[in-house]
Protein backbone atom coordinates (compact mmCIF):
# COMPACT_ATOMS: atom_id res chain seq x y z
CA UNK A 1 0.00 0.00 0.00
CA UNK A 2 2.82 2.38 0.92
CA UNK A 3 6.26 1.43 -0.23
CA UNK A 4 9.64 3.10 0.04
CA UNK A 5 12.49 1.57 -1.86
CA UNK A 6 16.00 2.83 -1.09
CA UNK A 7 14.44 6.26 -0.72
CA UNK A 8 17.14 8.92 -0.48
CA UNK A 9 17.11 12.70 -0.28
CA UNK A 10 20.35 14.59 -0.16
CA UNK A 11 20.79 18.32 -0.04
CA UNK A 12 23.67 20.41 -1.18
CA UNK A 13 24.41 22.75 1.65
CA UNK A 14 25.79 26.04 0.42
CA UNK A 15 27.00 28.57 2.89
CA UNK A 16 24.08 30.98 2.54
CA UNK A 17 24.78 34.58 1.66
CA UNK A 18 22.80 37.66 0.84
CA UNK A 19 23.13 40.00 -2.11
CA UNK A 20 22.94 39.17 -5.78
CA UNK A 21 26.63 38.72 -6.40
CA UNK A 22 27.07 36.42 -3.47
CA UNK A 23 24.00 34.38 -4.24
CA UNK A 24 25.07 34.12 -7.89
CA UNK A 25 28.47 33.00 -6.77
CA UNK A 26 27.13 30.39 -4.42
CA UNK A 27 24.87 29.19 -7.25
CA UNK A 28 27.89 28.25 -9.31
CA UNK A 29 30.47 27.66 -6.63
CA UNK A 30 31.76 24.18 -5.95
CA UNK A 31 31.83 24.85 -2.24
CA UNK A 32 29.12 22.74 -0.70
CA UNK A 33 28.54 19.82 1.56
CA UNK A 34 26.21 16.98 0.72
CA UNK A 35 23.89 16.12 3.53
CA UNK A 36 21.76 12.99 3.40
CA UNK A 37 18.51 13.93 5.10
CA UNK A 38 17.09 10.53 4.21
CA UNK A 39 19.53 7.80 3.40
CA UNK A 40 18.34 4.69 1.52
CA UNK A 41 15.23 4.02 3.58
CA UNK A 42 13.03 1.07 2.63
CA UNK A 43 9.79 -0.12 4.12
CA UNK A 44 6.44 -1.53 3.18
CA UNK A 45 3.25 -0.60 4.96
CA UNK A 46 0.07 -2.58 4.52
CA UNK A 47 -3.53 -1.49 4.47
CA UNK A 48 -4.90 -0.64 7.91
CA UNK A 49 -1.56 -0.36 9.66
CA UNK A 50 -0.90 2.43 12.15
CA UNK A 51 2.79 3.19 11.96
CA UNK A 52 4.73 5.45 14.30
CA UNK A 53 7.60 7.07 12.45
CA UNK A 54 9.94 8.40 15.07
CA UNK A 55 13.42 9.77 15.57
CA UNK A 56 15.20 12.84 16.90
CA UNK A 57 14.87 16.29 15.36
CA UNK A 58 16.45 16.43 11.94
CA UNK A 59 16.43 12.64 11.58
CA UNK A 60 14.56 12.88 8.29
CA UNK A 61 10.97 12.15 9.35
CA UNK A 62 9.33 15.13 7.67
CA UNK A 63 11.50 14.73 4.60
CA UNK A 64 10.34 11.12 4.19
CA UNK A 65 6.70 12.13 4.53
CA UNK A 66 7.18 14.92 2.03
CA UNK A 67 8.63 12.47 -0.46
CA UNK A 68 5.78 10.01 0.10
CA UNK A 69 3.23 12.75 -0.50
CA UNK A 70 4.91 14.12 -3.63
CA UNK A 71 6.06 17.44 -2.17
CA UNK A 72 9.73 16.58 -2.57
CA UNK A 73 11.48 14.67 -5.31
CA UNK A 74 13.80 11.94 -4.01
CA UNK A 75 17.47 12.17 -4.99
CA UNK A 76 17.34 8.44 -5.64
CA UNK A 77 15.12 5.49 -4.84
CA UNK A 78 11.38 5.31 -5.33
CA UNK A 79 8.17 5.66 -3.40
CA UNK A 80 4.79 4.19 -4.20
CA UNK A 81 1.60 5.09 -2.39
CA UNK A 82 -1.65 3.31 -3.29
CA UNK A 83 0.10 2.14 -6.44
CA UNK A 84 0.77 5.74 -7.45
CA UNK A 85 4.14 7.35 -8.01
CA UNK A 86 3.84 10.48 -5.82
CA UNK A 87 6.12 12.62 -7.99
CA UNK A 88 4.69 11.69 -11.37
CA UNK A 89 1.04 11.72 -10.37
CA UNK A 90 1.02 14.13 -7.47
CA UNK A 91 -2.47 15.51 -8.11
CA UNK A 92 -3.94 12.06 -8.49
CA UNK A 93 -2.36 11.04 -5.18
CA UNK A 94 -3.56 14.22 -3.45
CA UNK A 95 -7.15 13.05 -4.00
CA UNK A 96 -6.46 9.88 -2.07
CA UNK A 97 -4.35 10.95 0.90
CA UNK A 98 -4.87 13.31 3.80
CA UNK A 99 -1.98 15.30 5.24
CA UNK A 100 -1.72 17.20 8.52
CA UNK A 101 1.30 19.23 9.53
CA UNK A 102 1.00 19.98 13.23
CA UNK A 103 3.20 23.04 12.98
CA UNK A 104 1.35 24.71 10.18
CA UNK A 105 -2.34 24.94 9.47
CA UNK A 106 -3.67 24.13 6.01
CA UNK A 107 -6.73 26.30 6.60
CA UNK A 108 -7.34 29.86 5.49
CA UNK A 109 -6.02 31.84 8.42
CA UNK A 110 -8.31 34.87 8.34
CA UNK A 111 -11.52 33.12 7.34
CA UNK A 112 -14.08 31.15 9.35
CA UNK A 113 -13.41 27.41 9.48
CA UNK A 114 -16.53 26.79 7.41
CA UNK A 115 -15.15 28.86 4.51
CA UNK A 116 -12.02 26.72 4.41
CA UNK A 117 -14.16 23.59 4.28
CA UNK A 118 -16.21 25.02 1.44
CA UNK A 119 -13.12 25.88 -0.57
CA UNK A 120 -11.82 22.34 -0.06
CA UNK A 121 -15.22 20.99 -1.02
CA UNK A 122 -14.91 22.75 -4.38
CA UNK A 123 -11.27 21.73 -4.76
CA UNK A 124 -11.94 18.03 -4.20
CA UNK A 125 -15.28 18.17 -6.04
CA UNK A 126 -17.35 16.86 -3.15
CA UNK A 127 -21.08 16.58 -3.66
CA UNK A 128 -23.46 18.61 -1.53
CA UNK A 129 -24.77 15.43 0.06
CA UNK A 130 -21.33 14.04 0.96
CA UNK A 131 -20.38 17.44 2.34
CA UNK A 132 -23.36 17.51 4.66
CA UNK A 133 -22.55 13.99 5.84
CA UNK A 134 -18.98 15.09 6.44
CA UNK A 135 -20.02 18.05 8.61
CA UNK A 136 -22.38 15.85 10.60
CA UNK A 137 -19.90 13.05 11.10
CA UNK A 138 -16.99 15.25 12.18
CA UNK A 139 -19.19 17.30 14.42
CA UNK A 140 -20.00 14.05 16.19
CA UNK A 141 -16.38 12.94 16.61
CA UNK A 142 -14.42 16.20 16.72
CA UNK A 143 -17.16 18.65 17.69
CA UNK A 144 -16.18 21.00 14.91
CA UNK A 145 -19.70 22.44 14.87
CA UNK A 146 -18.84 24.61 17.86
CA UNK A 147 -16.33 26.75 16.00
CA UNK A 148 -17.41 26.54 12.35
CA UNK A 149 -18.10 30.27 12.20
CA UNK A 150 -14.90 31.31 13.99
CA UNK A 151 -11.90 32.62 11.99
CA UNK A 152 -9.03 30.16 12.16
CA UNK A 153 -6.69 32.71 13.72
CA UNK A 154 -9.00 32.94 16.74
CA UNK A 155 -9.12 29.19 17.46
CA UNK A 156 -7.24 27.59 20.32
CA UNK A 157 -4.45 25.25 19.30
CA UNK A 158 -6.57 22.21 20.14
CA UNK A 159 -9.54 23.48 18.13
CA UNK A 160 -7.30 24.37 15.23
CA UNK A 161 -5.86 20.88 15.18
CA UNK A 162 -9.35 19.35 15.20
CA UNK A 163 -10.32 21.61 12.32
CA UNK A 164 -7.15 20.66 10.45
CA UNK A 165 -7.79 16.95 10.99
CA UNK A 166 -11.36 17.27 9.77
CA UNK A 167 -10.14 19.22 6.74
CA UNK A 168 -7.71 16.42 5.93
CA UNK A 169 -10.63 13.95 5.97
CA UNK A 170 -13.00 15.92 3.76
CA UNK A 171 -12.28 13.85 0.65
CA UNK A 172 -12.35 10.61 2.64
CA UNK A 173 -8.75 9.56 1.92
CA UNK A 174 -7.66 6.03 2.68
CA UNK A 175 -4.14 7.04 3.74
CA UNK A 176 -3.22 9.65 6.35
CA UNK A 177 0.16 11.28 6.84
CA UNK A 178 0.29 13.06 10.18
CA UNK A 179 3.37 15.10 11.00
CA UNK A 180 3.31 15.82 14.74
CA UNK A 181 -0.43 16.32 15.11
CA UNK A 182 -0.24 16.52 18.91
CA UNK A 183 2.59 19.03 19.19
CA UNK A 184 1.98 21.74 21.75
CA UNK A 185 -1.42 20.42 22.82
CA UNK A 186 -2.53 20.02 26.43
CA UNK A 187 -3.37 16.63 27.93
CA UNK A 188 -7.10 16.79 27.22
CA UNK A 189 -6.65 17.92 23.62
CA UNK A 190 -4.07 15.18 23.05
CA UNK A 191 -6.49 12.60 24.39
CA UNK A 192 -9.23 13.80 22.02
CA UNK A 193 -6.94 13.64 19.02
CA UNK A 194 -5.70 10.18 19.96
CA UNK A 195 -9.21 8.86 20.32
CA UNK A 196 -10.10 10.28 16.96
CA UNK A 197 -7.08 8.71 15.29
CA UNK A 198 -7.77 5.38 16.95
CA UNK A 199 -11.28 5.39 15.58
CA UNK A 200 -10.13 6.38 12.10
CA UNK A 201 -7.75 3.44 12.13
CA UNK A 202 -9.93 0.79 13.81
CA UNK A 203 -13.40 1.52 12.46
CA UNK A 204 -12.57 3.23 9.20
CA UNK A 205 -9.53 1.14 8.21
CA UNK A 206 -7.42 4.19 7.43
CA UNK A 207 -3.75 3.51 6.95
CA UNK A 208 -1.86 6.02 9.07
CA UNK A 209 1.75 7.15 9.33
CA UNK A 210 2.35 9.34 12.35
CA UNK A 211 5.44 11.23 13.39
CA UNK A 212 5.54 12.41 16.96
CA UNK A 213 7.75 13.39 19.86
CA UNK A 214 5.28 12.00 22.33
CA UNK A 215 5.95 8.49 23.59
CA UNK A 216 2.34 8.19 24.76
CA UNK A 217 1.11 8.74 21.19
CA UNK A 218 3.18 5.78 20.11
CA UNK A 219 2.18 3.54 23.00
CA UNK A 220 -1.51 4.19 22.64
CA UNK A 221 -1.82 4.24 18.89
CA UNK A 222 0.84 2.46 16.93
CA UNK A 223 1.00 -1.22 16.19
CA UNK A 224 4.29 -0.76 14.42
CA UNK A 225 7.22 1.56 14.91
CA UNK A 226 9.88 2.69 12.48
CA UNK A 227 12.76 4.48 14.15
CA UNK A 228 15.13 6.57 12.08
CA UNK A 229 18.24 8.43 13.06
CA UNK A 230 20.44 10.54 10.81
CA UNK A 231 18.42 9.48 7.80
CA UNK A 232 18.76 5.73 8.35
CA UNK A 233 16.30 3.16 9.67
CA UNK A 234 17.55 1.86 12.99
CA UNK A 235 14.52 -0.19 13.94
CA UNK A 236 11.41 -1.40 12.17
CA UNK A 237 9.15 -3.57 14.27
CA UNK A 238 6.34 -3.81 16.77
CA UNK A 239 5.98 -1.62 19.82
CA UNK A 240 7.05 -4.67 21.86
CA UNK A 241 10.28 -4.91 19.91
CA UNK A 242 10.99 -1.23 20.49
CA UNK A 243 10.39 -1.70 24.18
CA UNK A 244 12.58 -4.77 24.37
CA UNK A 245 15.26 -3.02 22.40
CA UNK A 246 15.53 0.22 24.29
CA UNK A 247 13.29 -0.59 27.26
CA UNK A 248 11.68 2.85 27.26
CA UNK A 249 13.86 3.86 30.18
CA UNK A 250 13.20 6.61 32.65
CA UNK A 251 15.88 9.24 32.95
CA UNK A 252 17.57 10.48 36.10
CA UNK A 253 20.02 13.36 36.01
CA UNK A 254 22.27 13.73 39.04
CA UNK A 255 24.80 16.46 39.65
CA UNK A 256 27.51 15.55 42.18
CA UNK A 257 29.85 17.95 43.88
CA UNK A 258 32.79 16.10 42.35
CA UNK A 259 33.52 13.46 39.72
CA UNK A 260 32.36 9.99 40.80
CA UNK A 261 32.94 6.41 39.71
CA UNK A 262 29.60 4.85 38.81
CA UNK A 263 29.14 1.11 39.39
CA UNK A 264 26.80 -1.35 37.71
CA UNK A 265 23.33 -1.52 39.20
CA UNK A 266 20.67 -4.03 38.15
CA UNK A 267 17.94 -2.23 36.19
CA UNK A 268 20.22 0.57 35.01
CA UNK A 269 20.62 0.40 31.28
CA UNK A 270 23.02 3.17 30.53
CA UNK A 271 25.03 5.82 32.31
CA UNK A 272 26.51 8.88 30.67
CA UNK A 273 28.96 11.04 32.51
CA UNK A 274 29.96 14.59 31.73
CA UNK A 275 32.26 15.89 34.46
CA UNK A 276 30.31 15.55 37.68
CA UNK A 277 26.94 15.16 36.00
CA UNK A 278 25.46 11.72 35.42
CA UNK A 279 22.58 10.85 33.13
CA UNK A 280 21.17 7.49 34.12
CA UNK A 281 18.71 5.54 32.01
CA UNK A 282 16.92 2.90 34.02
CA UNK A 283 13.98 0.54 33.83
CA UNK A 284 11.38 1.30 36.47
CA UNK A 285 10.00 -2.23 36.35
CA UNK A 286 13.37 -3.54 37.58
CA UNK A 287 14.43 -0.91 40.05
CA UNK A 288 12.34 1.71 41.88
CA UNK A 289 13.42 5.31 41.89
CA UNK A 290 14.02 5.49 45.69
CA UNK A 291 16.13 2.32 45.56
CA UNK A 292 18.17 3.77 42.72
CA UNK A 293 18.69 7.03 44.58
CA UNK A 294 19.93 5.14 47.58
CA UNK A 295 22.48 3.26 45.50
CA UNK A 296 23.66 6.43 43.81
CA UNK A 297 24.13 8.37 47.00
CA UNK A 298 26.80 5.87 47.94
CA UNK A 299 28.99 7.11 45.06
CA UNK A 300 29.20 10.68 46.33
CA UNK A 301 27.15 13.62 47.53
CA UNK A 302 24.44 14.59 45.04
CA UNK A 303 23.93 18.36 44.69
CA UNK A 304 20.95 18.27 42.39
CA UNK A 305 18.61 15.55 41.14
CA UNK A 306 16.21 15.72 38.20
CA UNK A 307 13.80 13.06 37.03
CA UNK A 308 12.40 12.99 33.53
CA UNK A 309 9.76 11.02 31.76
CA UNK A 310 11.16 9.24 28.73
CA UNK A 311 11.17 11.29 25.56
CA UNK A 312 11.76 9.60 22.26
CA UNK A 313 14.31 12.19 21.27
CA UNK A 314 16.64 11.61 24.13
CA UNK A 315 16.19 7.88 24.40
CA UNK A 316 17.02 7.36 20.77
CA UNK A 317 19.99 9.66 20.87
CA UNK A 318 21.42 7.76 23.81
CA UNK A 319 21.02 4.43 22.12
CA UNK A 320 22.10 5.04 18.57
CA UNK B 1 -14.87 23.85 -13.15
CA UNK B 2 -11.35 25.30 -12.90
CA UNK B 3 -12.75 28.81 -13.26
CA UNK B 4 -15.35 28.22 -10.57
CA UNK B 5 -12.66 27.10 -8.17
CA UNK B 6 -10.50 30.07 -9.10
CA UNK B 7 -13.35 32.50 -8.40
CA UNK B 8 -14.06 30.79 -5.09
CA UNK B 9 -10.41 31.01 -4.03
CA UNK B 10 -10.02 34.61 -5.17
CA UNK B 11 -13.14 35.70 -3.34
CA UNK B 12 -11.78 33.99 -0.21
CA UNK B 13 -8.54 35.91 -0.56
CA UNK B 14 -10.35 39.21 -0.98
CA UNK B 15 -12.44 38.48 2.10
CA UNK B 16 -9.23 37.73 4.01
CA UNK B 17 -7.69 40.96 2.80
CA UNK B 18 -10.74 42.97 3.78
CA UNK B 19 -10.14 41.95 7.37
CA UNK B 20 -7.45 44.60 7.32
CA UNK B 21 -9.22 47.46 5.54
CA UNK B 22 -7.00 50.32 6.63
CA UNK B 23 -3.93 48.58 5.32
CA UNK B 24 -5.64 48.10 1.96
CA UNK B 25 -6.64 51.74 1.59
CA UNK B 26 -3.23 52.94 2.69
CA UNK B 27 -1.28 50.80 0.22
CA UNK B 28 -3.58 51.86 -2.66
CA UNK B 29 -3.07 55.54 -1.92
CA UNK B 30 0.68 55.29 -1.41
CA UNK B 31 1.15 53.27 -4.59
CA UNK B 32 -0.84 55.83 -6.60
CA UNK B 33 1.33 58.66 -5.28
CA UNK B 34 4.57 56.83 -6.13
CA UNK B 35 3.37 56.24 -9.71
CA UNK B 36 2.37 59.90 -10.18
CA UNK B 37 5.76 61.17 -9.01
CA UNK B 38 7.40 58.70 -11.33
CA UNK B 39 5.59 60.05 -14.35
CA UNK B 40 6.04 63.71 -13.41
CA UNK B 41 9.78 63.11 -13.45
CA UNK B 42 9.60 61.56 -16.92
CA UNK B 43 7.49 64.48 -18.19
CA UNK B 44 9.93 66.99 -16.72
CA UNK B 45 12.85 65.39 -18.52
CA UNK B 46 10.98 65.19 -21.83
CA UNK B 47 9.80 68.78 -21.55
CA UNK B 48 13.38 69.89 -21.36
CA UNK B 49 14.58 67.91 -24.37
CA UNK B 50 11.42 67.95 -26.48
CA UNK B 51 12.22 64.67 -28.14
CA UNK B 52 14.26 61.54 -27.68
CA UNK B 53 15.98 60.25 -30.81
CA UNK B 54 13.03 61.04 -33.04
CA UNK B 55 10.26 60.26 -30.52
CA UNK B 56 8.32 63.23 -29.17
CA UNK B 57 6.82 63.60 -25.69
CA UNK B 58 3.48 62.00 -26.60
CA UNK B 59 5.01 59.11 -28.47
CA UNK B 60 7.21 58.35 -25.47
CA UNK B 61 4.08 58.78 -23.32
CA UNK B 62 2.48 55.88 -25.22
CA UNK B 63 5.54 53.70 -24.63
CA UNK B 64 5.54 54.68 -20.97
CA UNK B 65 1.83 54.03 -20.55
CA UNK B 66 1.95 50.58 -22.13
CA UNK B 67 4.95 49.51 -20.06
CA UNK B 68 3.33 50.81 -16.90
CA UNK B 69 -0.07 49.19 -17.54
CA UNK B 70 1.58 45.83 -18.35
CA UNK B 71 3.56 45.79 -15.14
CA UNK B 72 0.64 47.00 -13.00
CA UNK B 73 -1.71 44.36 -14.42
CA UNK B 74 0.81 41.68 -13.60
CA UNK B 75 1.28 43.07 -10.08
CA UNK B 76 -2.52 43.08 -9.61
CA UNK B 77 -3.08 39.50 -10.69
CA UNK B 78 0.06 37.79 -9.42
CA UNK B 79 1.28 39.35 -6.17
CA UNK B 80 2.15 35.90 -4.82
CA UNK B 81 4.47 35.26 -7.78
CA UNK B 82 6.12 38.57 -7.04
CA UNK B 83 6.50 37.70 -3.36
CA UNK B 84 7.43 34.12 -4.13
CA UNK B 85 10.56 34.01 -2.01
CA UNK B 86 8.49 33.93 1.16
CA UNK B 87 7.19 30.53 0.06
CA UNK B 88 10.74 29.27 -0.09
CA UNK B 89 12.04 30.85 3.07
CA UNK B 90 9.08 29.88 5.22
CA UNK B 91 8.59 26.53 3.51
CA UNK B 92 4.99 27.49 2.76
CA UNK B 93 5.21 25.99 -0.70
CA UNK B 94 4.54 22.58 0.91
CA UNK B 95 0.93 23.55 1.51
CA UNK B 96 0.40 24.16 -2.21
CA UNK B 97 1.77 20.78 -3.19
CA UNK B 98 -0.64 18.69 -1.13
CA UNK B 99 -3.67 19.76 -3.18
CA UNK B 100 -5.04 18.17 -6.34
CA UNK B 101 -4.64 21.49 -8.17
CA UNK B 102 -1.55 22.91 -9.81
CA UNK B 103 0.48 25.08 -7.43
CA UNK B 104 0.50 27.90 -9.98
CA UNK B 105 -3.30 28.07 -9.96
CA UNK B 106 -3.27 28.08 -6.16
CA UNK B 107 -0.66 30.85 -6.07
CA UNK B 108 -2.56 33.02 -8.54
CA UNK B 109 -5.83 32.55 -6.71
CA UNK B 110 -4.35 33.18 -3.31
CA UNK B 111 -4.27 36.91 -3.64
CA UNK B 112 -5.27 39.81 -5.86
CA UNK B 113 -3.50 43.07 -5.18
CA UNK B 114 -6.31 45.47 -6.06
CA UNK B 115 -4.29 48.46 -4.89
CA UNK B 116 -2.17 48.05 -8.05
CA UNK B 117 -5.17 48.84 -10.25
CA UNK B 118 -4.36 52.47 -9.45
CA UNK B 119 -1.11 52.05 -11.39
CA UNK B 120 -2.92 50.55 -14.39
CA UNK B 121 -5.47 53.39 -14.42
CA UNK B 122 -2.72 55.98 -14.27
CA UNK B 123 -1.00 54.29 -17.24
CA UNK B 124 -4.27 54.24 -19.19
CA UNK B 125 -4.76 57.97 -18.58
CA UNK B 126 -1.28 58.71 -19.90
CA UNK B 127 -1.95 56.56 -22.98
CA UNK B 128 -5.26 58.38 -23.61
CA UNK B 129 -3.70 61.85 -23.26
CA UNK B 130 -0.78 60.92 -25.49
CA UNK B 131 -3.06 59.37 -28.13
CA UNK B 132 -5.15 62.52 -28.21
CA UNK B 133 -2.09 64.59 -29.10
CA UNK B 134 -0.69 62.04 -31.51
CA UNK B 135 -4.01 61.92 -33.36
CA UNK B 136 -3.38 65.42 -34.70
CA UNK B 137 -0.59 64.11 -36.91
CA UNK B 138 -1.28 60.38 -37.32
CA UNK B 139 -4.24 58.17 -37.95
CA UNK B 140 -4.72 56.22 -34.75
CA UNK B 141 -7.56 53.90 -35.78
CA UNK B 142 -5.34 50.84 -36.15
CA UNK B 143 -3.51 51.75 -32.96
CA UNK B 144 -6.76 51.89 -30.99
CA UNK B 145 -7.88 48.55 -32.37
CA UNK B 146 -4.54 46.96 -31.62
CA UNK B 147 -4.06 48.51 -28.15
CA UNK B 148 -5.89 45.75 -26.20
CA UNK B 149 -3.71 43.14 -27.89
CA UNK B 150 -0.58 45.09 -26.94
CA UNK B 151 -1.67 45.35 -23.33
CA UNK B 152 -2.48 41.66 -23.06
CA UNK B 153 0.88 40.74 -24.64
CA UNK B 154 2.70 43.13 -22.30
CA UNK B 155 0.92 41.60 -19.37
CA UNK B 156 1.78 38.05 -20.48
CA UNK B 157 5.43 38.98 -21.07
CA UNK B 158 5.78 40.64 -17.67
CA UNK B 159 4.09 37.70 -16.00
CA UNK B 160 6.41 35.28 -17.79
CA UNK B 161 9.49 37.27 -16.76
CA UNK B 162 8.25 37.26 -13.18
CA UNK B 163 7.56 33.53 -13.30
CA UNK B 164 11.08 32.82 -14.56
CA UNK B 165 12.46 34.99 -11.76
CA UNK B 166 10.28 33.24 -9.18
CA UNK B 167 11.51 29.86 -10.46
CA UNK B 168 15.09 30.89 -9.68
CA UNK B 169 14.03 30.85 -6.03
CA UNK B 170 13.91 27.03 -6.12
CA UNK B 171 17.70 27.18 -6.18
CA UNK B 172 18.58 30.49 -4.53
CA UNK B 173 15.66 30.89 -2.06
CA UNK B 174 15.87 34.66 -2.44
CA UNK B 175 14.83 36.53 -5.60
CA UNK B 176 14.37 40.15 -4.52
CA UNK B 177 17.80 41.08 -5.92
CA UNK B 178 17.14 39.30 -9.21
CA UNK B 179 13.86 41.14 -9.68
CA UNK B 180 15.74 44.42 -10.02
CA UNK B 181 17.52 43.02 -13.07
CA UNK B 182 14.71 41.01 -14.63
CA UNK B 183 11.68 43.22 -13.92
CA UNK B 184 12.19 46.70 -12.53
CA UNK B 185 15.15 47.80 -14.64
CA UNK B 186 13.89 46.40 -17.98
CA UNK B 187 10.42 47.88 -17.50
CA UNK B 188 11.92 51.20 -16.55
CA UNK B 189 14.07 51.00 -19.67
CA UNK B 190 10.98 50.21 -21.78
CA UNK B 191 9.53 53.60 -20.85
CA UNK B 192 11.85 55.00 -23.53
CA UNK B 193 12.41 54.02 -27.17
CA UNK B 194 14.93 51.22 -27.55
CA UNK B 195 17.11 53.09 -30.03
CA UNK B 196 18.59 55.18 -27.22
CA UNK B 197 20.33 52.14 -25.74
CA UNK B 198 23.74 50.69 -26.67
CA UNK B 199 23.82 47.53 -28.79
CA UNK B 200 24.44 44.98 -26.07
CA UNK B 201 21.56 46.32 -23.99
CA UNK B 202 19.29 46.35 -27.02
CA UNK B 203 20.29 42.74 -27.64
CA UNK B 204 19.12 41.79 -24.15
CA UNK B 205 15.82 43.63 -24.52
CA UNK B 206 15.11 41.91 -27.82
CA UNK B 207 16.03 38.41 -26.61
CA UNK B 208 16.34 37.14 -23.02
CA UNK B 209 14.27 39.94 -21.48
CA UNK B 210 12.06 40.78 -24.46
CA UNK B 211 10.54 44.04 -23.22
CA UNK B 212 11.14 45.69 -26.60
CA UNK B 213 8.19 43.72 -27.99
CA UNK B 214 5.80 45.05 -25.38
CA UNK B 215 5.67 48.58 -26.83
CA UNK B 216 8.63 49.60 -28.99
CA UNK B 217 8.30 47.11 -31.86
CA UNK B 218 4.56 47.54 -32.54
CA UNK B 219 4.78 51.31 -32.06
CA UNK B 220 7.54 51.59 -34.69
CA UNK B 221 4.97 50.48 -37.24
CA UNK B 222 1.88 52.09 -35.73
CA UNK B 223 3.56 55.50 -35.49
CA UNK B 224 4.87 55.21 -39.06
CA UNK B 225 8.52 55.12 -38.04
CA UNK B 226 9.60 51.94 -39.76
CA UNK B 227 8.73 48.31 -40.22
CA UNK B 228 5.67 46.62 -41.65
CA UNK B 229 2.44 45.01 -40.60
CA UNK B 230 4.28 41.91 -39.35
CA UNK B 231 5.60 44.00 -36.49
CA UNK B 232 2.12 43.64 -35.04
CA UNK B 233 2.37 39.89 -35.07
CA UNK B 234 5.71 39.78 -33.26
CA UNK B 235 4.45 40.76 -29.76
CA UNK B 236 1.85 37.98 -29.89
CA UNK B 237 4.39 35.37 -30.97
CA UNK B 238 6.98 36.50 -28.43
CA UNK B 239 4.40 36.54 -25.64
CA UNK B 240 3.20 33.02 -26.47
CA UNK B 241 6.70 31.62 -26.84
CA UNK B 242 7.95 33.29 -23.68
CA UNK B 243 4.94 32.18 -21.68
CA UNK B 244 5.46 28.62 -22.84
CA UNK B 245 9.16 28.70 -21.94
CA UNK B 246 8.45 30.26 -18.53
CA UNK B 247 5.90 27.53 -17.73
CA UNK B 248 8.33 24.81 -18.81
CA UNK B 249 11.09 26.34 -16.68
CA UNK B 250 8.73 26.57 -13.70
CA UNK B 251 7.71 22.91 -14.03
CA UNK B 252 11.36 21.97 -14.28
CA UNK B 253 12.28 24.08 -11.25
CA UNK B 254 9.64 22.53 -8.97
CA UNK B 255 11.64 19.30 -9.02
CA UNK B 256 14.38 21.13 -7.18
CA UNK B 257 12.18 22.48 -4.44
CA UNK B 258 13.74 21.36 -1.20
CA UNK B 259 11.39 22.66 1.47
CA UNK B 260 12.57 23.62 4.93
CA UNK B 261 12.99 21.60 8.08
CA UNK B 262 10.12 21.92 10.51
Amino acid sequence: MIEANQLTKSFKMYPSKRGILNSMRSLFSAKYEIKHAVDAISFKINEGEFVGYIGPNGAGKSTTIKMLSGILHPSSGTATVLGINPQKERKQLARNIGIVFGQRTQLWWDLPVKDSFEILKAMYRISEQDYRLFLKKYDDILEIGRFLETPVRKLSLGQRMRADLAAAMIHNPSVLFLDEPTIGLDVVAKKNIREFLKEMNRSHQKTIILTTHDMDDIEQLCSRVIVINQGKTVLDGSLEQLKNHIGLPSILKVLFDERVNPKNIIGVEKIEQIDSELTILYDRSKITSPALLQEISQWGTPKDIQMKEPEIEEVIQYFY
Amino acid sequence: MKLKLYIKLVSASIRSRMQYKMNFVFSMVSYGIVMMIDFLMLAAILNRFNEVKGWNLYEVGILYGISSVSLSLYRTVAPEIHEFEKYMIEGEFDSLLIRPVSPLVLLLSKNLDLSRIGGALQGMIIIALSLYHVSHTHSITLLLIYLPVILVCGWVISFSLALVTATIAFWTQRIKDFQTFTLYAPFYAANYPMNIYPGWLKFIFFTVIPVAFINYVPMLFLLNKSGNIYYLLLPVLVALLFFYLALAFWNFGIRFYHSTGT
